[in-house]
C-alpha cells in the first residue's frame, strides 16, 4: 500500500467534483473512486465525505437522484451539474498554476537565485 | 391561511423525506463498505464493527449534514422551543400571570384596533377612494358651522370645477314603502344620476339613472340594493320593469346595486333619483342647504384638494358679485369648505378612538413592564446558571436567542388569547354603542386582526426579550459564579432596573387613572346638565307622512288633529303635542329669523337658530318653562293671525332687558311684508337642543304647526305612568287614524338623553376599565418586586435580627423603600397626566385639563393601592427570623 498523503484543506471539494466528473457514482462509489484515481495515495475519512456532497449539492454544484445499483439495490446517484462543471474546470487550472508555482519554489537550489 | 398551513406542510413533509433519505444513503454505504470487508475475508461480525468505525459517529455525520443543508437553525429552534416550554410549564404561577397579563392588554389592544381599523384606516369600499371629497356651506359668523349643501349648489358647480371628475348630490330620507295594510318604514336616498358613476360603482344589473329623471314629474324610478332584491325580491333576476309602492305611488325598479355597496354608514335600501322642481334650482335658493342635503365628489387624478378649494372659492366670488344675499352672506361668514369624505366622515370620533388606543397603549405598556419585571426575577433565580453556562463555552447568540425563543413563546400564546379576548370584546364594544359609530357596522374579528395580533405579539416578545439579554450577557461571570447567596454584583444593576420600571408603571397607571377621573367628572357634569325642559314620564314618536296622501298643511293639520285627540283619550295621559323635531334626537336644523325692527349691530350678522313648528299642547307635554306670556296650542294653528313663542335666549339676545311680547319678527332672511310677520306671545325657557353638553345658546323660535308643517313629525306624550307602557297604544291609535302609517323611534325622553351621552359615556367608561386594570397590574408588579427584594435580602435580615434589630426597622426599610418608588412614580405620573389631560382637551367637558381634585384622588388611590400591595411584603420581611439569617448561608 504506497503511502497516504493528507489532505489539503479545499480539496476534498475538488476531488469529490472530479470523480463525479468521470461518471454518476453513489456516496460509497465516491470514496472508491478518488481512491483508485489517486493511486490509493488520497484516502478521505468517511464521516466527513457526506457532509461535503451535501454542501456541494446545496451548492448547486451536483444533483442527487435514487436509481437502482448493480447489486440491486437503491442507491444514491451523483451527477455534475454545468456549474459543477465549470467549478471543477476553475479548481482544476488554479491548483495546476498552484503546483507549477509551488513545485518550482520548492525545487529551487541555493544556486538558481 | 391554508397557504399558510400548505407551504408549513410541505416545508415539514420536504424535511422528513430528507430525514429518511440521508439514514437510507448513510445505511447503505456502511452496509457496502460491510459487504466488502467481507469480501475481503474479514469475518462478518468483524466486517460490522470495522466498518462502523471506519465511518465514525453517524449522529455526528448527520448533524454534519444537516448544517450543509442550513437546516441546522431550525433543529436548534425546535430544540430551545422545547426548552422554553419546559421551562415555562415549571413555574406555572409566573406562567398564568404572565399569559393573562398578555391576554389582557393584547385583547384591550385588539379589541380598540378593530375599531379604529374599520372607521379610521381602512379605506371607504370604492376604487381610488382617497380622490373623494364632500363639501359643506358654513356660516360661522351666524352660527352655523355647517350647513349641507344647496340644490343650487350642486347644479352651478356640476360640470364648472376643473379639479372635479364627478359631483353629486344626495340626501337620506325614510319612506313608507309597499302596498297598503304591509308598509314598511325605509330607509332611503335620494341621489343624482352622477352619484354611482362618481363613487366609481357599477350596477350589478339594469341602468343608472338619467337625467330625465330629475325633474318631478318623471322620477318615478328606483334602483335597489342586493339586499333589498334579495329580502324582497328573493333576488328575482326579472326584477328590472316591476314596481315597488314608495309613499302610496308606483316606482318602476331600474337597476340593482352590487352586493358589496355600502355608502358611509347609510341603512338605506332603496336609492331614488334626487328630482327637484326648477324654483328650487334658483340663484336665491343658493343658500338654502339644510344639513341633510350634500355633495360629494370625486377628484381629478393628480388634482388636489386645495386645488378644488380655491376653484370653490373663486366660483363662489364670481356668483356672489350679483347675488342680492351677497352682504348678508360676507358677513355669516359664508365659505364652502372641501374636505376628504372618509376623514370628514369620522372627524367627530377620530379624537375618541385615538384616544382609547393611547389608553390601551398604555395598558399594554403597564402590562409589558410587569412581564419584563417578572422576567427579571426570573432570570435572576438562573443567574448562576447563565453565568456557568458562558463559562463553559455556550455563545452569546446561543443565550441571545434562547431569551428571545422564551419570551416570543410566551407572548406567542398570550397573543392568540388576546385574540380570543379581543374577538369578545368586539362583541362587548356593541353594548358600548360601537356600531352606531360611523362605518362602526363594519367592525368584526378579521384576518387582519390576526395578523396584527401576530405581529403585536411577536415585537412584543422581542422587547421583553432585550432587558432579560442583557442582563444575562452583563451580569458579571465570576462574581455570579463565586457569589454563594443569589445577590451579588450582578443584581445591583437588575435591582436598579427593576425599581425603575416599578416607578414606570405606577406613573404609567397614574396617567391612565387620571385621564378616566377627567372622562368621567365631564359625564357627570354632562349628566348634571339640566335639558330645559322635564324629560321624565315623556313618551315620543316618530311619524312619516307621505306627500302622496298629505299634500298640503290642511291635510297634514287635520291628522294632527286627529292624533292629538285620540293619544290624549288614552288613560294616563296628561299632555300630547305634535312638533317637527324634538331635542336632541341629533338633527334640529337651523334655519334663520328676521327681528322686525332690529337694526345690525356692527360686525353682527345674520343668526342661525333653532325653528320648530308645534301643534297641541307640546310645551306642556315636553316639560317647558313659561317665562313670560303663554304657550302656543292647537288653537293657533288653525287661526288666521300669525303667533310665535320664542325662547329667553333669543329673546336676550334681541331684546335685551326688555319684554319679548308684542314684537315682531319673520320666519327666513328676509323682513318681507308686515302681514307676514308674527307676534311673539310667549317666552319660553332654553332648551338644549343638539345636546346636553352643547354649550352655545343659540336661541329658539317655536311657530304654529301651520306655519311649519314637515313631512315627518314627533308625537310627545306625557303621562302618570311609566312612559314605555304607552307604545304599544301608541301605535294602535296611529294606524287607527291611517292604516299607512308606522310608527318609529318610539322612546322615553330619558332614553334619548341617555343614547346623547353615548360619546361621553362608553369612553369614560371603557377608560375606567382600562385604569382598573392597569391599577391592579401595577399592584401586582409592586408586590412582586417588592417580594423579590426581601426574599434576596432574607439572609440579610436574619443576621441584622440576629444582631438586635427591631422587626419595625425592618418593616420601615422596606417601606421606606416602596415610599421611594411611589413618590417618583406619582411625580412622574403627574407630569404624564397634565400632558394627557391637554392632550385629550376636546373631549372634555366643563373639567379642566389640569384639575387638582382629580389629580390628588388618583395619587390617593394609587398610593393606597401601591402601598397596600407593599405591606405584605414588608410585614414579611419584619417576621423573618433571626435563625434563618444563619441557615441561609448554606
Amino acid at each position: 500500500m504506497p503511502k497516504s498523503a493528507d489532505l489539503l484543506p479545499g480539496t476534498l471539494d475538488m476531488l469529490i467534483l472530479k470523480a463525479i466528473s468521470l461518471e454518476q457514482l453513489h456516496g460509497y462509489g465516491v470514496l472508491l473512486r478518488i481512491k483508485q484515481i489517486s493511486g490509493g495515495a488520497l484516502e478521505i475519512p468517511q464521516g466527513s465525505l457526506y457532509p461535503a456532497l451535501y454542501r456541494l449539492e446545496h451548492q448547486g454544484l451536483i444533483a442527487s437522484e435514487w436509481g437502482q445499483s448493480q447489486n440491486n439495490r437503491r442507491a444514491k446517484y451523483y451527477t455534475l451539474t454545468s456549474i459543477g462543471r465549470h467549478r471543477l474546470r476553475e479548481e482544476t487550472a488554479g491548483w495546476n498554476r498552484l503546483a507549477i508555482a509551488m513545485t518550482a519554489a520548492l525545487n529551487t537550489a541555493p544556486g538558481e537565485i | 391561511m391554508f397557504r399558510g398551513f400548505r407551504s408549513l406542510f410541505r416545508a415539514l413533509k420536504a424535511r422528513q423525506d430528507f430525514e429518511q433519505g440521508m439514514t437510507e444513503e448513510l445505511r447503505s454505504h456502511i452496509e457496502r463498505h460491510t459487504d466488502d470487508l467481507i469480501r475481503s475475508g474479514v469475518s462478518p461480525e468483524e466486517a460490522a464493527r470495522q466498518a462502523q468505525i471506519e465511518f465514525g459517529g453517524i449522529n455526528t455525520v448527520q448533524e454534519q449534514c444537516r448544517e450543509s443543508r442550513w437546516l441546522h437553525p431550525f433543529d436548534e429552534l425546535g430544540r430551545q422551543t422545547r426548552y422554553a416550554a419546559r421551562l415555562l410549564r415549571k413555574t406555572p404561577g409566573f406562567t398564568i400571570t404572565g399569559l393573562v397579563t398578555l391576554a389582557v392588554c393584547l385583547g384591550a389592544n385588539l379589541t380598540i384596533f378593530a375599531v379604529i381599523d374599520s372607521v379610521l384606516l381602512r379605506p371607504l369600499p370604492f376604487p381610488h377612494a382617497d380622490r373623494l371629497v364632500t363639501m359643506f356651506n358654513s356660516y360661522p359668523k351666524a352660527g352655523v358651522e355647517r350647513d349641507g349643501s344647496s340644490i343650487t349648489n350642486y347644479y352651478e358647480r356640476r360640470g364648472r370645477i376643473p379639479a372635479f371628475e364627478g359631483l353629486a348630490l344626495y340626501r337620506f330620507a325614510t319612506a313608507i314603502v309597499g302596498d297598503a295594510g304591509a308598509t314598511e318604514r325605509e330607509q332611503i336616498a335620494l341621489v343624482s344620476p352622477d352619484f354611482f358613476p362618481t363613487l366609481g360603482v357599477d350596477l350589478r344589473m339594469g341602468r343608472n339613472f338619467s337625467e330625465d329623471e330629475t325633474s318631478v314629474q318623471t322620477d318615478r324610478v328606483v334602483i335597489l340594493t342586493d339586499r333589498y332584491w334579495r329580502e324582497q325580491f328573493a333576488a328575482d333576476t326579472q326584477v328590472i320593469g316591476r314596481q315597488i309602492r314608495m309613499n302610496g305611488v308606483p316606482d318602476t325598479v331600474i337597476g340593482v346595486l352590487p352586493p358589496d355597496f355600502r355608502f358611509l354608514s347609510s341603512q338605506a335600501k332603496l336609492y331614488f333619483p334626487y328630482s327637484s322642481r326648477p324654483e328650487q334650482r334658483l340663484p336665491s335658493e343658493r343658500h338654502s342647504g339644510g344639513n341633510s342635503r350634500q355633495l360629494i365628489a370625486r377628484l381629478r387624478p393628480g388634482a388636489t384638494l386645495s386645488q378644488a378649494q380655491a376653484q370653490i372659492d373663486a366660483q363662489n366670488a364670481t356668483l356672489e358679485a350679483d347675488d342680492p344675499q351677497a352682504k348678508m352672506m360676507a358677513d355669516a361668514g359664508f365659505r364652502t369648505v372641501v374636505a376628504p369624505l372618509h376623514a370628514d366622515h369620522v372627524a367627530e370620533v377620530r379624537p375618541t378612538l385615538l384616544l382609547l388606543q393611547a389608553g390601551s397603549l398604555t395598558l399594554l405598556l403597564i402590562g409589558a413592564v410587569n412581564l419584563i419585571n417578572l422576567l427579571l426575577i426570573r432570570a435572576n433565580g438562573r443567574a448562576k446558571e447563565m453565568a456557568l453556562r458562558q463559562a463553559l463555552g455556550a455563545s452569546r447568540l446561543h443565550v441571545v436567542s434562547e431569551v428571545i425563543v422564551e419570551t416570543t413563546l410566551l407572548t406567542l400564546a398570550g397573543g392568540a388569547l388576546g385574540l380570543a379576548a379581543g374577538a369578545a370584546g368586539i362583541r362587548l364594544l356593541a353594548v358600548f354603542g360601537a356600531d352606531r359609530l360611523p362605518l362602526g357596522s363594519q367592525i368584526a374579528f378579521n384576518m387582519r386582526m390576526a395578523g396584527v395580533a401576530f405581529l403585536g405579539a411577536a415585537v412584543l416578545g422581542l422587547a421583553l426579550a432585550l432587558p432579560v439579554a442583557w442582563f444575562a450577557l452583563h451580569g458579571h461571570l465570576a462574581a455570579a459564579i463565586q457569589s454563594e447567596s443569589r445577590g451579588g454584583t450582578a443584581s445591583r444593576a437588575a435591582q436598579r432596573l427593576r425599581h425603575g420600571f416599578v416607578v414606570a408603571q405606577i406613573a404609567l397607571a397614574f396617567v391612565l387613572l387620571a385621564g378616566a377621573g377627567l372622562l368621567g367628572l365631564s359625564l357627570e357634569r354632562a349628566m348634571s346638565v339640566s335639558p330645559g325642559f322635564r324629560p321624565d314620564h315623556v313618551l315620543t314618536g316618530q311619524i312619516s307622512l307621505p306627500r302622496s296622501a298629505y299634500r298640503n298643511g290642511a291635510a297634514r293639520l287635520a291628522f294632527n288633529a286627529a292624533l292629538l285627540r285620540e293619544v290624549a283619550r288614552q288613560p294616563g295621559v296628561s299632555g300630547v303635542g305634535v312638533v317637527n323635531n324634538v331635542p336632541l334626537s341629533g338633527n334640529s336644523g337651523k334655519s334663520s329669523a328676521t327681528v322686525k325692527g332690529h337694526v345690525d349691530r356692527p360686525g353682527e350678522s345674520a343668526r342661525g337658530n333653532y325653528s320648530y313648528g308645534v301643534d297641541g299642547d307640546y310645551f306642556a307635554a315636553m316639560g317647558f318653562s313659561l317665562r313670560e306670556g303663554r304657550f302656543l296650542n292647537a288653537g293657533d294653528s288653525r287661526r288666521t293671525d300669525r303667533v310665535c313663542v320664542v325662547d329667553e335666549d333669543f329673546a336676550h339676545y334681541y331684546w335685551p332687558g326688555e319684554s319679548a311680547l308684542g314684537q315682531r319678527l319673520f320666519d327666513g332672511l328676509a323682513a318681507t311684508d308686515d302681514s307676514q310677520a308674527f307676534t311673539v306671545v310667549g317666552v319660553v325657557g332654553a332648551v338644549k337642543q343638539a345636546g346636553l353638553t352643547d354649550d352655545v345658546a343659540q336661541g329658539a323660535v317655536y311657530y304654529p304647526y301651520s306655519s311649519r308643517s314637515d313631512d315627518s313629525l314627533f308625537v310627545v306624550v306625557r303621562t302618570t305612568l311609566p312612559p314605555e307602557s304607552l307604545g304599544l297604544a301608541l301605535q294602535k291609535v296611529v294606524r287607527q287614524i291611517d292604516p299607512q302609517l308606522p310608527i318609529s323611534d318610539v322612546r322615553s325622553m330619558d332614553a334619548r338623553i341617555g343614547d346623547s351621552l353615548a360619546a361621553q359615556r362608553s369612553p369614560a367608561v371603557l377608560a375606567a376599565l382600562f385604569s382598573l386594570i392597569a391599577v391592579l397590574l401595577t399592584a401586582v408588579g409592586t408586590y412582586g418586586v417588592l417580594s423579590y427584594a426581601v426574599a434576596l435580602r432574607r439572609g440579610e435580615i436574619g443576621v441584622r435580627m440576629a444582631l438586635g434589630a427591631l422587626p419595625r426597622q425592618i418593616r420601615a426599610q422596606f417601606l421606606t423603600l416602596a415610599l421611594r418608588l411611589l413618590t417618583a412614580g406619582l411625580v412622574l405620573g403627574v407630569a404624564g397626566a397634565l400632558l394627557a389631560g391637554r392632550a385629550m382637551r376636546t373631549l372634555l367637558f366643563h373639567v379642566a385639563p389640569m384639575h387638582l381634585p382629580v389629580l390628588a384622588g388618583t395619587a390617593a388611590a394609587v398610593a393606597l393601592v401601591s402601598f397596600l400591595a407593599c405591606l405584605v411584603p414588608s410585614h414579611r420581611a419584619a417576621r423573618i427570623s433571626p435563625m434563618e439569617g444563619l441557615s441561609h448561608r448554606q
